[in-house]
């Protein structure tokens, strides 16, 4: 669709826009001794005609997007000088027509005779404004692909955010499901009890899980929750293996920080930590609150047999980064991987929902 | 029929055991809580089928089977694991049953049917190698870690930790944080599972890590050594010098 026939306001400001055209034409043929009259019932329809006929230029100049090596760009140019000298010449032959018409009307008699000597004014004038139509078609193209460019940018940008957090809630581990599921089956016989515990425990986990991937900032105690409701699960399958110790200051509960950014600490702690070691361990997670950062800080045992880790694993990777991404140089992260213990530390500025 | 029950976790170990309950012809003569347990236990009671957790602390189900193997024991396997069940489908063409878990009763009893008739006939085909079923769950992911067992010692090797292998008859010399470790493995079978971007074959003889490498020096005309971060040197023949060449170009 032609980006000036979209809207009526669109169309009207370019017929406005030959209006001083118009008044240009009648005052250059004032000036060669014409009179009002016969100045304006000229250029007036014959501007309205050019401004209708150059109109199409729009559609010629999409057809031909403008080249980029000098070579393609001069060929162009010569089509374009080609069309402009018989636009000028058909616009011409428009006014003399017109002229003829006119005759019809009382005191516009002379009109043919005076444009028949105005033709070379006229053509030269059709020329230029064919090439400036050109121009402005050219420029609204290149705007409308810069706006859409940008549109494009902007989708491409929530999808990769969605997606992203799509691969989050992904992560929810099917090895961590199924082995609960699977704990949860011994328990159906053994302990009905501690079963239905186990159902409430990992619904609740879900739940909140599923809710948190909706949403990009969350209360530090949401995550909490969720990390506990998690841990709980782990507990019933690790048994003793598995020891807690959460020291959690009230104060930064309510801190905002991207969603799911907790979470994976917590599970690596128990993948690589925990349940790479035969008697287990404890569990470290404290979150104090220090000059107005929150420090949080996830710590578990690590098999010291265990080649130490090499930079770090894509989920860490994926945490520093949305960390990062969300405070700039205001949050730091902090990965050390000791002999026998594994401590990663996320610090970032308190803010809370106003 | 003497089983085992192998699972780091004591409520997957309580499934098994419950689904047995109904078979009284099947034994439990132990549960073993990791590798380690389960190798002692396999000397002491000569199980006649296990029921094999995958991902376990230190030695993995694979390494355990592996383990056993290197001791001429084959017992039937049963694996139960949540590993990912693409990984196991290569395992059905080896005629080896898995059980994901959950898994209900009627599964459970098919695998020990299939088991029973294991044991109590020889199979006409012998069971694959467990090196073999690892690469297959592996799918195509190199090797991270080797276990030797010296006798009652068993000796896991992280790969970052081996400097180079070495051939010998048989056997496989691996050279890790000064000492030397034997195993019985064909270099060529090592080399098939290991990460070609990290180990390179620099002769007949020889694998590299090639992290440990310095330099390549010409000492005549045909003869080529690898120099060690240690100071050590190790040949490099024609093919490998072009093998090494090849990486580096790619680099």
């Amino acid at each position: 669709m032609h980006p000036l026939l979209v809207s009526r306001a669109r169309l009207g400001t370019y017929l406005l826009g030959w209006v001083p055209i118009a008044l240009l034409l009648a005052g250059i043929a004032r000036s060669q001794g014409w009179n009002w009259l016969e100045a304006t019932s000229l250029a007036l329809p014959l501007c309205l005609l050019g401004a209708l006929l150059f109109l199409g230029t729009w559609y010629l100049c999409r057809a031909m997007p403008l080249q980029n090596t000098a070579d393609e760009l001069a060929t162009q140019a010569a089509a374009w000088g080609t069309a402009a000298l018989l636009m000028g010449g058909l616009w011409a032959g428009l006014a003399w027509l017109l002229a003829r018409m006119l005759t019809w009307l009382p005191g516009l008699g002379a009109l043919p005779q005076r444009v028949k000597l105005a033709l070379p004014v006229i053509t030269g004038l059709g020329i230029l404004l064919y090439l400036a139509s050109v121009a402005l078609s050219y420029l609204m193209l290149a705007q409308a692909r810069a706006l859409e460019a940008e549109r494009k940018g902007a989708e491409l940008q929530l999808l990769a955010q969605e997606s992203e957090l799509k691969a989050l809630r992904a992560q929810l581990n099917p090895h961590f499901l199924f082995n609960s599921l699977n704990s949860l089956s011994a328990l159906t016989a053994v302990d009905p009890v501690r079963a239905r515990e186990m159902c409430v425990l990992l619904s609740e986990f879900l739940r909140r899980s599923l809710g948190l991937g909706e949403r990009r900032l969350v209360a530090l105690r949401e995550e909490l929750d969720l990390a506990r409701a998690y841990l709980a699960i782990e507990q019933i399958r690790f048994g003793t293996r598995l020891r807690l110790d959460l020291k959690v200051e009230p104060a930064t509960e309510p801190a905002l920080l991207p969603t799911l950014l907790l979470q994976p600490l917590v599970e690596n702690a128990i993948k690589h930590g925990i349940a790479a070691l035969p008697d287990g361990g404890t569990l470290v997670l404290t979150s104090e609150l220090v000059e107005g950062h929150v420090i949080l800080r996830v710590e578990n045992p690590r098999d010291p047999d265990a080649p130490t880790p090499q930079g770090l694993g894509l989920g860490l990777r994926q945490v520093r980064q949305r960390l990062l991404g969300r405070f700039g140089s205001r949050a730091r992260f902090e990965a050390t991987s000791l002999e026998e213990v594994h401590r990663v530390t996320l610090v970032f500025p308190l803010e809370t929902e106003p | 029929m003497r089983a085992l029950i192998i699972d780091d976790e004591d409520l997957a170990r309580a499934v098994v055991r419950q689904h047995l309950e109904p078979h009284p012809d099947v034994t439990v003569a132990a549960e073993c809580a990791n590798g380690f347990e389960a190798l002692k236990a396999a000397a002491q009671h000569q199980p006649d089928l296990i029921f094999l957790d995958i991902q376990m602390p230190k030695l993995d189900g694979f390494e355990v089977l592996e383990l056993l193997e290197a001791e001429g024991k084959r017992p039937a396997v049963i694996f139960v694991t949540a590993y990912d069940q693409h990984a196991l489908r290569a395992f059905e063409a080896h005629a080896v049953d898995y059980l994901l878990k959950p898994f209900s009763k009627e599964r459970f009893d098919a695998a020990l049917a299939k088991a029973r008739l294991l044991v109590a006939a020889q199979p006409a085909a012998p069971p694959p190698p467990a090196a073999e079923l690892a690469a297959a769950a592996r799918q195509g992911r190199p090797l991270e870690r080797v276990v030797v067992k010296d006798g009652p010692k068993v000796t896991v090797i992280h790969l970052d930790r081996l400097d180079w292998v070495q051939a010998q008859d048989d056997y496989i010399l691996l050279r890790t944080e000064g000492r030397n470790i034997l195993k019985q493995q064909t270099l060529a079978s090592l080399e098939t599972q290991l990460d070609p971007a990290r180990f390179i074959r620099i002769h007949r003889s020889y694998i590299l890590n090639l992290d440990r490498l310095v330099r390549v020096e010409q000492d005549t005309k045909e003869h080529r050594d690898a120099v060690l971060r240690d100071g050590a040197r190790l040949p490099v023949s024609r093919a490998g010098y072009q093998r090494l060449r090849e990486l580096w170009e790619d680099a």
